[in-house]
């Protein structure tokens, strides 16, 4: 096995070009393969230490989180935390501290797992990737990256460079809530991500919701903005919560069953909907609204 | 209620284990040491049809590969049902068919691959209820033919019942006003040490010597003994640092397999566990338990008779289990004023993993369910919970359900004062409630002992045989002999846990080490204190019954000035008879089985020796959407004597409750149609972490308990571990409407029970 570390960007891509795998935090890689889950690749590029990774950049409309930034960093920016609460929430439920000190958005986003935390509110926030080789770059929906657990349409030779965020309007919030049985070391049951934008009189204008865990991939809640725009959010989560539980397509396994899932979704829907909408009418939630609010967030 | 306060507490193993300096049996490296894998069954029944390690022999760097063939054939266990490796037929998944001795890891891993291991699948038995029928397939054909201490009472895959008998239940029930029965069924689970075990086995000449992390060193090098036909002389077993046991750790594992590797090869042979083993392979689970009680009741909330039916899930082998049964029927009765009871309990063999000794062993499932029971007994008369434990418990005086009539105890107390730091009486938040259950476990005393000597400079070393599981008990030592003598607790560094320097003691299994080696040590510093006294006396002019040792002198009584040191006592000595002490004591005295109780296979549980007793109040948020369980403070109240060690005794409550916490919530042993265990790993075996740790708050209700550890003292290690499962269910079913009739209650079967509640 080989291990090389970068120091550019442009290390890193013909690294990839001639086979290697790239490594950041290493809290899926190596955890994996001493699992036996899979072994580690022979040669591997540590991308940790190339600064242009770990930036979080606000452009014209967009926030761009370089793919080196770790969950600690995500959970308590005071720019994403102020306009993109959701992706704070999930990045502080990661794991634990260790954990969320060397993991970061890159790695959470590009191991697909039907059950990470920070993707499903990068999904209502309306984030794309951007994919870089030695040849090109491209920018993919999230929805056309992730195409199976653990899978993605990324080439072997591309590097997600950074996670592109359009800013948030005004009356806008977000928020991420899970299903847990503790609260460290934990691994979503099921969670919801919502983003809405009310309207100056307190209903929703537009907003999303994605669900985690109930898919082989986070997937979005279709249809869920024209069914709640116009009302008050607290009006919308019974339909809500009926839509997710409809949706969902759970497995049951040692977390839960099909049946509990299929419920609970609809519950973690209802909440991060309530917390979201909160947060876009000016209330302060801190972040994760899991702990701030009652048990996963429940009123 | 007198207080002995440690007025600080630094335990001697402390800086090496937060510094990482400290070295567990798995940082040892010797020279020329091969490494060790085992090949497990992989499946849980099934007879050995082929075993060919020709193949595997031949592997480049591989020095050994052993099986069953290659040892003695000799059978262990509390029923003799066991044997090293797999022999014509395997019981459950991790038993060892072979070990590898190779160079590296990567070695002995082409050597397991390259044996050859075939066998003809036989159907499992997975269900204890079947299991315990008359015609269910047999787990050991040959069941007979196995040793067994007599008082075990076996048939078929029973492979230990007991029955408790006193009174007339039937006829009481049949009179009594209101008659109540339950059901509970709690799930296995495991110990969970943070170190998976790690034995280090080297010869020289025909001596071996084992570093092992072991919990009991001394049995460990009795089953290496006992299996690979050795007098006890020529095995030294050491504990390195023991990164923590809960009881996993107790009982002989792995140190022969590895000894006769090291054999085998010449060299120094090591193993170390990966953590799926550790939850496959030991003969160490807590068991599953099926648990029905049913108890009869006057108007006025008096219990008047119980009964109890109790299936425990024994697994493939009975490792120390012999004595659950009677320990659970103690456990489903508890502590109470009843005068008619009949209790009785069958381990139950299966093709799961072995059940042995953790951490109070069948208490928590077995309180759990009458605690549980308890609180329908109270709902059932219209009585408050706690009144209704008050009117019912034992107290100082009191018979208990075997006849055993208790001398001074604090049951009371702890009910009292766990209620009343809990917000038992008050207003709570929505959807909250508090929960209260009582617990008990016995003290076990037993031979123990301990040498001191002290050398030249006035320093000295306490050498004993008793083993450190991370309690802080053996840590304890120095401040007992310092208090003998006069000293301070930094006078004495420990030799311990190395069975080849000090006298035997249990080890670190049922509380006892403070109880037992405790007493050792005091009587080894008495007679370093009468070999002071006497030099002093002769020194000061003076009678050896007129010194008094304090504060590192020896001091004419009433004459302050007439005094010299110990330290210069310690000088002279040095050059004629050395300051040498030694101690066992005699154990205390076991109480009796009184003669109103028939029991048949009796193993030694009817009457408690130094029972403790305990109370705990949780208060809990139920999310009754989702059914989680956030458990917010924890009261507890704890009679175990007196203190001997404040700091130690409250870290033990704490892990005992944080424990229980896990074991009432998201704790459980998941089984498939193989009987398999689904989940052993630490991602889907659900600890509890310091995250989820609540506030506990703690009362020692210090009874001064003659006749039972230092200072008036009983053991406290396992009893924290009894009654928090039980609290937490309470709180649930106040909430609930009903109790969760499964344990541990997980936020699923918590859900799953408000909606039968509101179907």
């Amino acid at each position: 096995m080989s291990l090389a570390i970068a120091n550019s960007i442009d290390d890193v891509l013909t690294a990839l070009a001639g086979g290697a795998r790239p490594i950041a935090g290493g809290t899926d890689l190596v955890v994996g393969a001493r699992q036996g889950k899979s072994p580690l690749p022979e040669s591997l590029i540590a991308i940790d230490r190339v600064p242009a990774l770990s930036t979080i950049e606000q452009t014209d409309g967009h926030v761009r989180i370089g793919a080196g930034v770790t969950h600690s960093r995500l959970m308590s920016d005071p720019l994403l935390v102020e306009r993109y609460t959701g992706l704070a929430d999930a990045a502080a439920l990661i794991g634990s501290p260790s954990t969320r000190n060397v993991g970061t958005i890159g790695g959470n986003v590009m191991n697909a797992s039907p059950a990470m935390d920070t993707g499903a509110p990068l999904m209502t926030l309306g984030a794309i990737a951007e994919l870089r080789s030695v040849s090109h770059t491209r920018q993919l929906a999230l929805s056309d990256l992730w195409t199976g657990p653990g899978q993605t349409s990324a080439n072997p030779d591309e590097l997600c460079v950074c996670i592109v965020i359009p800013q948030t309007p005004a009356y806008s919030g977000s928020a991420y809530v899970r299903l847990e049985y503790r609260r460290a070391m934990e691994i979503a049951v099921v969670g919801a991500a919502a983003s809405v934008v009310l309207t100056e009189d307190g209903t929703i204008a537009s907003g999303r919701l994605a669900m985690t865990a109930v898919a082989p991939t986070i997937v979005e809640l279709v249809g869920a903005s024209e069914a709640m725009t116009g009302m008050a959010a607290v009006d919308a989560a019974d339909v809500i919560a009926s839509l997710a539980s409809d949706q969902a397509v759970p497995i049951s396994d040692l977390r839960g069953s099909d049946r509990y899932r299929r419920h609970t979704i609809g519950v973690m829907a209802a909440r991060a909907l309530d917390a979201a909408a909160r947060r876009a009418g000016g209330e302060r939630i801190g972040v994760p609204v899991n702990r701030n609010l009652g048990i996963g967030a429940a009123r | 209620m007198t207080t002995t306060e440690t007025p600080r507490f630094v335990r001697a193993d402390g800086p090496d284990k937060v510094t990482g300096s400290g070295r567990y049996a798995a940082d040892l490296t010797l020279t020329g040491m091969l490494t060790a894998k085992f090949l497990y069954a992989g499946v849980s029944h099934a007879r050995i049809t082929k075993l060919d390690v020709t193949a595997a022999k031949k592997v480049p760097g591989v020095l050994a590969v052993l099986n069953q063939a290659d040892v003695p054939l000799v059978r262990f266990g509390s029923v003799a049902d066991r044997t090293l490796f797999a022999h014509e037929v395997i019981r459950f998944e991790g038993e060892v068919v072979a070990a590898v001795a190779a160079i590296d890891a990567a070695t002995a891993q082409k050597a397991l691959d390259a044996i050859v291991f075939e066998y003809e699948e036989l159907p499992v038995v997975n269900d204890i209820e079947a299991a315990a029928q008359p015609d269910s397939l047999l787990v050991h054909e040959n069941w007979e033919d196995y040793a067994a201490d007599d008082d075990v009472s076996r048939q078929g895959n029973i492979a230990s019942f007991t029955s408790i008998a006193r009174g007339d239940v039937e006829t009481t029930l049949a009179t009594a006003d209101h008659v109540i029965s339950s059901r509970y069924v709690a799930d296995a689970s495991h110990a969970v040490p943070i170190e998976p075990r790690g034995v280090v086995a080297q010869w020289e000449g025909d001596k071996l010597t084992v570093w092992s992390s072991t919990q009991v060193p001394f049995q460990a090098r009795d089953g290496v003994c006992e299996t690979l036909e050795l007098p006890t002389n020529k095995v030294r077993i050491v504990v390195p640092h023991l990164g923590g046991g809960f009881g996993g750790k107790c009982g002989f594992h792995y140190e022969a397999h590895i000894a006769a590797l090291a054999r085998a090869t010449r060299r120094p042979v090591r193993l170390v566990f990966s953590r799926e083993e550790e939850f496959l392979a030991p003969d160490r689970r807590r068991e599953g338990m099926i648990v029905e009680i049913t108890s009869g009741l006057r108007h006025d909330g008096v219990i008047v008779a119980r009964k109890a039916r109790i299936l425990l899930d024994n697994g493939a082998y009975s490792s120390d289990a012999s004595f659950f049964p009677h320990m659970a029927v103690m456990h489903a009765l508890g502590p109470y004023k009843i005068d008619h009871v009949y209790g009785e309990a069958s381990s139950i063999y299966t093709n799961h993993q072995p059940s042995g000794s953790v951490r109070a062993p069948t208490a928590p499932q077995a309180c759990w369910a009458l605690e549980s029971h308890t609180d329908e007994l109270a709902k059932a008369v219209g009585m408050d919970p706690v009144a209704f434990r008050q009117l019912n418990t034992v107290d100082t005086g009191a018979t208990g359900v075997t006849g055993q009539i208790y001398e001074e105890i604090g049951l009371q107390e702890c009910i009292r004062e766990a209620v009343a730091a809990s917000a038992y009486h008050e207003d709570l938040g929505d959807d909250e409630a508090v929960g209260v259950a009582v617990g008990w476990w016995p003290s076990f005393p037993d031979a123990s002992g301990a040498y001191i000597k002290v050398d030249s400079d006035g320093k000295g070393v306490i050498i004993t045989g008793a083993q450190e599981c991370g309690t802080g008990a053996v840590m304890t030592l120095p401040y007992l002999a310092a208090a003998e003598l006069g000293m301070a607790p930094e006078d004495f560094e420990i030799v311990y846990q190395d069975t080849s320097a000090a006298p035997y003691d249990t080890g670190a299994t049922g509380s006892q080490t403070l109880l037992n080696n405790g007493r050792a040590t005091v009587e080894a510093a008495r007679e370093i204190a009468l070999q002071l006294k006497k030099l002093a006396a002769e020194e000061l002019e003076a009678s050896p019954e007129d010194i008094v040792l304090a504060d590192g002198m020896a001091s004419v009584v009433g004459s302050p000035d007439s005094s010299i040191s110990i330290v210069d006592l310690a000088g002279i000595a040095a050059d004629g008879e050395m300051l040498l002490g030694r101690g066992s004591g005699s154990p205390p005295e076991s109480p009796t089985t009184p003669k109103t109780v028939s029991c048949v296979g009796d193993q030694g549980m009817n009457a408690w020796a130094g029972p403790q007793f305990s109370c705990h109040a949780v208060r809990i948020r139920l999310d009754r959407e989702t059914g989680v369980v956030r458990v917010l403070e924890v009261n507890t109240a704890h009679d175990s004597g007196v203190i001997v060690n404040r700091v130690g005794a409250s870290g033990q409550v704490e892990g005992g409750v944080l424990m229980g916490i896990g074991q009432a919530l998201t704790e459980r042993t998941v089984y498939g149609d193989d009987a398999k265990q689904k989940n052993a790993g630490l991602l889907e075996y659900k600890l509890q972490t310091m995250a989820d740790a609540p506030p506990i708050t703690i009362h020692f209700a210090e009874v001064y308990t003659p006749d039972m550890g230092p200072n008036g003292s009983k053991p406290i290690a396992e009893a924290p571990n009894v009654a928090t499962a039980a609290a937490i269910s309470n709180a649930i079913a106040k909430l609930v409407g009903r109790p969760v009739r499964l344990l541990p209650m997980t936020a699923e079967r918590v859900w799953e029970t408000l909606q039968d509640e509101r179907a």
